[in-house]
């Protein structure tokens, strides 16, 4: 029979190079905000044929937006942003990018307010925090009858900070290199990984569950290895049809929800590989009080006994 | 048993029909009318804007945002925008959604507008003199020259020539101390002796009012209408008609103000202003209006169509602080294209996911398959029966909710795999596969309905994004179907056909090795 427990250290080593890695770009890189969380305008403007990137860039700069992050999207839009644009301001930045461009359409415009933007912020906060409280409680209760449930659900939550700081900081670091910001959808998506990482979680979990009350075997880390075997065709299956629908959507939509689609995919391939590996190896260690190993100092002893 | 999965089969057999039936047409059932689906603003293009309601004192603003919502309402209802969205945010917010109407600036005027309609004269001293702005700008000047009028001077450009005419320039009001105030339209206070000394020549502006001391505003409208009049019935104007108690007023005023003679003179103008500038300064020549009156002015007919529709609207009760809080635009041609592509991205991903399933789980997997079409076309039913409004973001939630959906599938099938090799007949797997994979697929449908829930409010708060609360209730009522269809659907559907001869080839069942 295969043996994923047995390897358990090798991929809580993968998960430590991730989540390094992850600490280390969102340190350094940090998370972009989006008009959303720190106020501004954006601004579409469509050309009737694409002009050249700097000199559309040099264009903004000139009518007097020196700072404006310019992206071009698509065949001829161009994705202006600035602070708070009024009126008069936009009025007149479209009129000088039409005498040098010629006709151009407005596509899009947003423009939010501090107010706004810090009040979203602060929601969007609650939300993550109110959402992964929540779950974890109802996973809890969920678990309430195994002996030990705070250490299920202490399995759980530390699954699922993993997840969520291996997405954020990939996210961090693909976003330094693509420009990609961090928005409301981007936090829709985060919370979408924190409910199908625990569905991952939940469906190993439940089958431990079941085959402990099954007794069988009395070897807990047997139960465990026996519990991923099978379920981990279930694991892969699923995420792959998700995987499925949000390749399909990155390919055709991209756009608003593109931040959105990335974070579900990142987290779906997180998530999967820590629920399937990661997480019913703590629980392993937990019950067999291995936790000298992540120590390396006292590997050593540890291998002599 | 067997005839009892029947009933179920011929019921989902039915319900399916019905939803096809729902999404190809329009349905009329009495007085429920659904057209179409019902799409965000994101996908048709429109505007969408959220204003703070300026506080102040006197005013309590609970009530009034009501009746604020009423007149943008009204205003709106004149360009014909379908199903726009006037909402009350919070105590003190209100959103505006017109899908649709793609004018950005057109629709902040529309919307920010206060309309209000007021009636002025010059004021007078206690001699029957003239007041000017240069009167209150000399020096020692401590009070009104009208000592009986308390309400603030208007001062607007009524010398100027063309875009400059009839423009706000200050406000002079008493301050609780009783000292003499200029302020600018948004009460701030101006330096007077030099900015304003350019306007010394203009006249000072006190409220008109009946004789029991009601001013003339357009509170006191009953109606008005564009037409063509003046010169030659060529000149756009608005022809206003009085309620019972403005007739009256009007008629008091006009008595004081009638002018017998055809001279010009400032003693017997009665000045239209709109939010505070003055739009035209006619004569009194006549002692009695008996309930119409008529505002001309050098308009363009739009602009008088524009103005009669504010004054039937009303004055909004409450000011909205400008620039809106949020601010929101699509256009109709990038609408277009993202329901284009969100027919490609979904359809793509429906197929991917059957293809998937047939390919892996063979018999049972082409079940599933049937049944996830039955989800889609059911939740898109339930969008449109409901309505709800599919943005983007929630087109996002059905699409990946069908990824999601067949994991109460894959959940099962695996079951039923293990329980059919551990010796069970097809019948006994299939029973026991969906016995005992049901509380995963509780667990985890409880998880997404808690975080739809707080995306929803997340979504709702502050600037209304749809995009997010689209995707909120998409996707619960994704999970809610998905948990009809892939459990019941397909489970009706299997048992079909254990009965039937396919049941003996186990390969179909993508078991090799089965024992039995």
């Amino acid at each position: 029979m295969l043996d994923i427990i047995g390897k358990r250290f090798w991929f809580f080593l993968i998960s430590g190079v991730l989540i390094v890695i992850a600490v280390i770009s969102l340190s350094t890189f940090g998370l972009k905000p989006s008009i959303e969380f720190s106020s501004g305008s954006l601004l579409t403007v469509r050309l009737e044929t694409a002009v050249d990137f700097t000199e559309f860039q040099q264009a903004v700069a000139d009518l007097g937006h020196p700072d404006a992050i310019i992206q071009k999207v698509g065949d001829a839009d161009y994705l202006i942003r600035t602070e708070e644009l009024g009126e008069d301001a936009k009025a007149q930045l479209e009129a000088g990018l039409t005498a040098r461009f010629g006709t151009l359409s407005e596509a899009q415009f947003s423009s939010v307010s501090p107010m706004v933007a810090q009040e979203t912020a602060r929601n969007a906060l609650i939300a993550v925090v109110i959402a992964m409280v929540g779950m974890l409680l109802y996973v809890t209760w969920a678990f309430r009858k195994m002996p030990n449930p705070f250490r299920w659900g202490s399995c759980f939550t530390i699954a699922l900070f993993h997840d969520i700081l291996v997405t954020v900081g990939l996210f961090s670091l693909f976003g330094r290199i693509f420009g990609w910001e961090m928005n409301l959808m981007f936090i829709t998506g985060i919370l979408g990984i924190v409910g199908v990482s625990l569905d991952n979680t939940i469906v190993v979990f439940d089958r431990m569950r079941e085959n402990q009350r099954l007794g069988v075997s009395a070897d807990f880390e047997v139960v465990a290895n026996r519990s991923q075997i099978e379920t981990l065709s279930r694991s892969f299956n699923t995420s792959l049809t998700i995987l499925i629908t949000l390749v399909a959507l990155l390919l055709f939509i991209g756009g608003t929800i593109q931040n959105f689609v990335i974070v579900l995919l990142i987290g779906l391939i997180a998530g999967t590989f820590d629920s399937v590996f990661v997480a019913p190896g703590l629980l392993v260690v937990w019950d067999k009080n291995e936790w000298g190993r992540f120590l390396p100092w006292r590997k050593s002893s540890r291998a002599k006994a | 048993m067997a005839r009892r999965n029947g009933i179920v089969f011929i019921i989902i057999l039915v319900v399916f029909a019905l939803t096809i039936w729902a999404l190809l047409q329009p349905v009329h059932i009495g007085g429920f009318v659904r057209e179409d689906l019902r799409l965000g603003l994101d996908l048709v293009g429109g505007v969408h804007l959220v204003y703070q309601v300026q506080a102040s004192e006197n005013v309590t603003i609970g009530d009034s945002i009501d009746r604020a919502l009423i007149t943008i309402q009204k205003r709106i209802d004149a360009f014909g925008v379908t199903e726009p969205i006037i909402q009350k945010m919070g105590n003190d917010r209100i959103m505006v959604q017109l899908p649709g109407f793609t004018d950005i600036d057109a629709a902040k005027k529309l919307v920010e507008q206060v309309g209000f309609l007021e009636f002025r004269e010059v004021e007078k001293n206690a001699a029957g003199g003239l007041v000017y702005l240069k009167d209150y700008l000399s020096a020692n000047v401590t009070g009104f020259f009208n000592q009986t009028e308390m309400a603030n001077r208007l001062f607007v450009n009524n010398l100027g020539e063309g875009e400059e005419y009839g423009k706000f320039v200050a406000f002079l009001s008493k301050d609780q101390t009783g000292a003499l105030k200029f302020t600018d339209i948004n009460g701030n206070a101006v330096d007077n002796a030099t900015s304003l000394q350019q306007y010394g020549g203009v006249a000072s502006w006190v409220p008109s009012r009946g004789s029991d001391g009601t001013p003339l505003t357009g509170d006191l409208l009953s109606d008005a209408q564009p037409n063509l009049g003046g010169n030659l019935n060529t000149e756009p104007e608005v022809d206003i008609k009085w309620n019972d108690k403005g007739s009256v007023i009007f008629d008091q005023i006009a008595a004081r103000l009638y002018n017998p003679t055809d001279v010009y003179s400032l003693d017997h103008v009665l000045g239209i202003f709109l939010d505070n500038a003055l739009i035209s300064a006619p004569q009194i020549r006549a002692q009695a209006f008996f309930g119409s009156g008529v505002i001309s002015g050098s308009f363009t007919m739009p602009e008088a169509e524009e103005l009669a529709n504010l004054l039937k609207s009303g004055a909004l009760p409450v000011q909205l602080i400008k620039p809106p809080l949020f601010q929101e635009k699509v256009s109709a041609t990038l609408g277009e294209e993202f329901i284009d592509m969100s027919w490609k991205a979904g359809l793509v991903a429906i197929l991917l996911v059957m293809a998937f399933m047939i390919a892996y789980y063979r018999l049972p997997g082409l079940m599933a398959s049937l049944a996830l079409v039955f989800y889609g076309t059911l939740t898109l039913a339930i969008c449109k029966l409901w309505p709800i409004t599919l943005s983007l973001g929630g087109i996002g939630g059905i699409i990946v909710s069908m990824g999601i959906a067949v994991d109460a599938n894959v959940l099962i099938f695996e079951r039923m795999k293990e329980e059919f090799r551990a010796g069970r007949t097809l019948g006994a797997a299939i029973e026991a596969g969906f016995h005992r994979a049901w509380t995963a697929i509780w667990d985890s449908n409880v998880t997404t309905f808690i975080a739809c829930v707080i995306l929803f409010w997340l979504g709702s708060a502050a600037m209304r994004n749809a995009a997010v609360t689209g995707f909120a209730v998409t996707l619960f009522i994704g999970a809610i179907v998905s948990m009809f269809t892939a459990v019941t659907v397909t489970r009706t559907l299997l048992r079909m056909l254990t009965g039937s001869g396919l049941a003996r080839k186990s390969w179909l069942f993508s078991v090799t090795g089965g024992k039995k």
